[in-house]
């Protein structure tokens, strides 16, 4: 059990960890490199420069879509969100961890902090999960792997609580430990080549898609008069 | 999925890999990844990479002195093609070179100090200079793909011969000085590579095997991208390459004949082998497959024969830059990395070469993939049925995919051990032995230190003086000896071993036991080792511990002796030598009782051993 665990935390880990990093380089510089491509062919090469950025950092921070529609799917979904970014870069044992590989750490989430936040993501996972079957728009959308994410995601957070925070044996520890670290690694994996790599191609990926919706600018405007839905939202 | 794309797609992986392992050497250090020691500092890049590469970049200057010098017209479609070889095979070997130099950013040291003494500062001028020529004289060539810079284009075409000239006039100097930097190893160099012609016979190579090398290439080329081969010129070039290496052989041959070391070829050793086949290799193969004219005209025997030269004059500048260098001291054996840094260095220039092949005009006419066309039909990925994207765009991704994922491979086989390693080797320390009187060698290399150890107790006030040097009992243990924990002989080690104690199978003890339930599980909020073990720290010690990071053994011995002494020598006044290094280390034990020792070593009993006194002269008491 040691060995594998040794096995997890050292070689796959390091396959893992840069299949995700290199992948997010990768992506991003595909992206900007399409882009580029087509900038390059385009006949009409105004730019919406000022609505796309705007927009852009209006879906950064999603914060609007609490008071407007689905105000519970919407805060659990943010809520899960910062979980899920802050815990894993912030937690203390992962920072210490980084300290003894790289020779440096950085600033760390106080320790009834990283619970509650854990317990939240758990819960906000599990919220999400539900609202997905119940609402039937939402079932309509769904993919399997739409349910499958938010179960994946929060094996991590469930074993590292559990192990974290509980007077269990050695023998369990390891068990609840070995499924923490290969999880993530299932998790790191996927994330470059599915849905979750927005976490780091969002703002690209945003601000690209709403400059091919302006391509040349001002033809969303076009587009809505020959709909006759001239100011409306489409 | 067509040819070109499966060639390039096994160059990406290799190149990821490869990438990896560079990566690693540059970050961390050679010895994270390279096997060279002080014995051999030439690995396999040296002998693989760079001295195979710039011979076989030879091409280049032969090519452009035969279509501009002498004038063969028939040739001067290989012209760009042959400068893009020398560019890239340059290339290669300057990379290697940095790599196994590192510091890369003092290469432009040569530059500013010079030592004239030296044939490799020769070379690195040489090197340096040609790149630049080989440069001036490719760069045309992407040009013209852009309106921009046409200034600098028309020029540097209208000046090419200049260019070819310094090209020629570099490449003599420096292929044959890197022989010369050879003849400094009469003692080291097998004798049938050993010459003082050795200069001369590597400028000879070069320009026999040069032009071969471009018709390997040209045959390489071809057939991946599946279009015509030119047989007729090839096998002309091949005709006029096979007089430079019969000059060459025969050079060879009699230059060994002359020596007298011509026995030597047959005398059945493996060095005599290996001298056979490579010139069976690069000399005999290519001359009869090349030279007769029925064989030449076949495209079968042209490869062959192409081949076998090609890694004949690799394995030649392999044997001399390593293979048949007598080594005084540990072997060498290249690790998987160097290996893949190797391979990644040629496929990385290999990758290069067809990018310049398919993007720009290298032929008379530029070769153009149909698909490319907008008025081409979509490439569907039958499978998935996904469009595939024109070729190139389908390849960005895929080529992309392929080397993020080797790179990443790479990065996981490197193991820990090396990367994490400070190179000091692991020497487990051991129990000092006899008795009264100790002989401390923790490293058994029969270089020890006596200590009297009794004469030490009485003179401490007999039974109170242990806990001066003793500061631990480990579990079931009475003042534990010093090798028990400070177990390494020169570093730090854990004496306390968390995971051993945490660990199902040992100790067993749950994360509870010692760390609080509402606290961050840190080594300052557990729990303090002698609150279990409750006799861990003998009353009176007087060396107190914080980390349970246990100094190496050598250090240990010496904090605790030295300290000790400095005092005493102060505060003794007929003693002001007691503080010296040769107070203790005073001896090297005689043969004789290095045998008695060593034969001692192995009795099962050997801890009871009371070393003879080496005469109480020397103690000082």
């Amino acid at each position: 059990m040691q060995g594998l665990l040794d096995f997890a935390e050292g070689p796959l880990f390091r396959l893992t960890f840069f299949i995700m990093v290199l992948g997010f380089a990768r992506v991003f510089i595909l992206a900007i490199w399409g882009a580029v491509d087509a900038y390059r062919k385009a006949g009409d090469k105004t730019i919406a420069w000022g609505t796309a950025t705007r927009k852009t950092i209006g879906w950064l921070v999603p914060i609007r879509s609490v008071f407007t529609h689905k105000p519970f799917y919407s805060m659990f979904s943010i809520l899960l969100h910062i979980g899920l970014i802050l815990v894993p870069i912030l937690l203390l044992a992962h920072v210490r961890l980084w300290e003894t590989a790289l020779g440096f750490g950085w600033l760390t989430l106080p320790k009834t902090w990283a619970d509650l936040l854990t317990l939240a993501t758990i819960v906000a996972g599990v919220a999400i999960i539900i609202g997905r079957i119940a609402s039937s728009n939402l079932r309509f959308l769904s993919r399997k792997q739409d349910y499958l994410w938010p179960l994946l995601l929060i094996i991590p957070f469930v074993t590292g609580y559990i192990c974290s925070n509980t007077a269990v044996t050695p023998a369990t520890y390891q068990i609840l430990m070995l499924m923490h670290v290969l999880s993530s690694e299932l998790i790191f994996v996927l994330i470059p080549f599915t849905k979750i790599a927005h976490c780091v191609i969002m703002p690209l990926s945003q601000f690209i898609m709403l400059i091919a919706w302006r391509f040349p600018a001002h033809v969303d405007d076009d587009v809505c008069t020959t709909l006759n839905k001239k100011g409306m939202q489409i | 999925m067509d040819r070109a794309r499966i060639f390039k797609s096994i160059l990406w992986a290799i190149t990821g890999l490869g990438s990896a392992a560079l990566a690693t050497r540059f970050l961390i250090g050679l010895g994270a990844i390279a096997n060279m020691n002080d014995a051999v500092p030439w690995g396999l890049w040296k002998g693989f990479n760079i001295f195979p590469g710039i011979a076989l970049a030879g091409g280049g200057f032969v090519m452009t002195a035969i279509i501009y010098i002498m004038a063969r017209e028939e040739y001067h479609k290989y012209a760009k093609i042959s400068v893009l070889l020398a560019f890239l095979g340059y290339l290669t070997a300057a990379t290697a070179l940095v790599t196994e130099l590192g510091l890369p950013w003092l290469v432009w040291h040569p530059i500013i100090f010079w030592q004239h003494h030296s044939p490799l500062f020769e070379v690195s001028w040489c090197v340096m200079l040609y790149l630049t020529v080989l440069f001036l004289e490719f760069i045309p060539v992407p040009l013209e793909e852009t309106s921009r810079f046409a200034k600098i284009r028309i020029f540097l075409t209208k000046y090419k011969i200049v260019l070819v000239f310094l090209g020629i006039m570099i490449s003599t100097l420096h292929q044959s000085s890197l022989g010369s930097m050879w003849l400094i190893t009469p003692e080291k160099l097998h004798p049938l590579w050993y010459t003082s012609l050795l200069p001369i016979l590597f400028f000879l190579s070069a320009v026999a095997i040069g032009p071969i090398m471009l018709i390997l290439a040209i045959l390489v080329i071809t057939r991946i991208y599946r279009r015509r081969t030119d047989s007729q010129t090839l096998s002309k070039l091949g005709l006029l390459s096979v007089f430079g290496v019969l000059v060459y052989g025969l050079v060879r041959l009699i230059d060994i004949g002359v020596k007298g070391k011509f026995a030597m070829i047959f005398d059945g050793s493996w060095q005599s082998t290996f001298f056979l086949v490579e010139i069976s290799l690069m000399v005999v193969i290519p001359l009869v497959l090349m030279g007769v004219r029925r064989l030449r005209n076949s495209s079968g025997s042209l490869w062959v024969a192409s081949l076998s030269a090609v890694i004949g004059l690799g394995f030649d500048r392999a044997n001399i830059a390593g293979i048949m260098l007598s080594v005084d001291g540990p072997m060498y054996t290249p690790t998987l990395f160097e290996v893949l840094v190797s391979l990644a260095i040629i496929s990385a220039a290999i990758l290069a070469f067809l990018f310049g092949i398919e993007r720009f005009k290298i032929w008379d006419t530029k070769w153009e993939d149909p698909r490319e066309k907008p008025e081409s039909h979509p490439d569907f990925d039958r499978s998935a049925e996904v469009w595939l994207g024109t070729p190139r765009l389908a390849g960005r991704s895929v080529y992309s995919l392929i080397f993020v994922v080797s790179l990443a491979v790479g990065f996981a086989i490197i193991p820990g051990k090396r990367i994490y390693s400070d190179g000091v080797q692991e020497v487990v320390s051991q129990k000092a032995y006899g008795g009264d009187t100790l002989c401390i060698d923790g490293n058994r290399d029969n270089y020890g230190v006596t200590f009297d150890h009794k004469a030490h107790v009485v003179r401490n006030s007999n039974d109170s003086s242990c806990v001066l040097c003793h500061h631990m009992n480990q579990p079931n243990d009475k003042q534990s000896g010093c090798y028990s924990c400070h177990r390494d002989m020169y570093q730090t080690t854990d004496a306390f071993r968390h995971d051993w104690h945490a660990d199902p199978a040992n100790a067993n003890i749950g994360c509870m036991e010692c760390h609080a339930i509402d606290q961050e599980r840190l080594a300052t909020t557990a729990k303090a080792c002698d609150q279990c073990h409750k006799d861990l720290i003998p009353p009176g010690a007087t060396i107190t511990i914080e980390k349970y990071m246990a100094p190496s053994y050598t250090d240990a011995m010496h904090f605790l002796c030295i300290d000790c002494h400095r005092q005493k020598a102060e505060e003794l006044t007929d003693k002001p030598d007691l503080a010296l290094c040769t107070t203790c280390h005073r001896w090297k034990h005689p043969n004789h009782l290095q045998d008695e020792v060593a034969e001692k070593y192995n009795h099962p009993y050997f801890n009871h051993v009371v070393l003879p006194q080496k005469g109480s002269k020397e103690k000082g008491h």
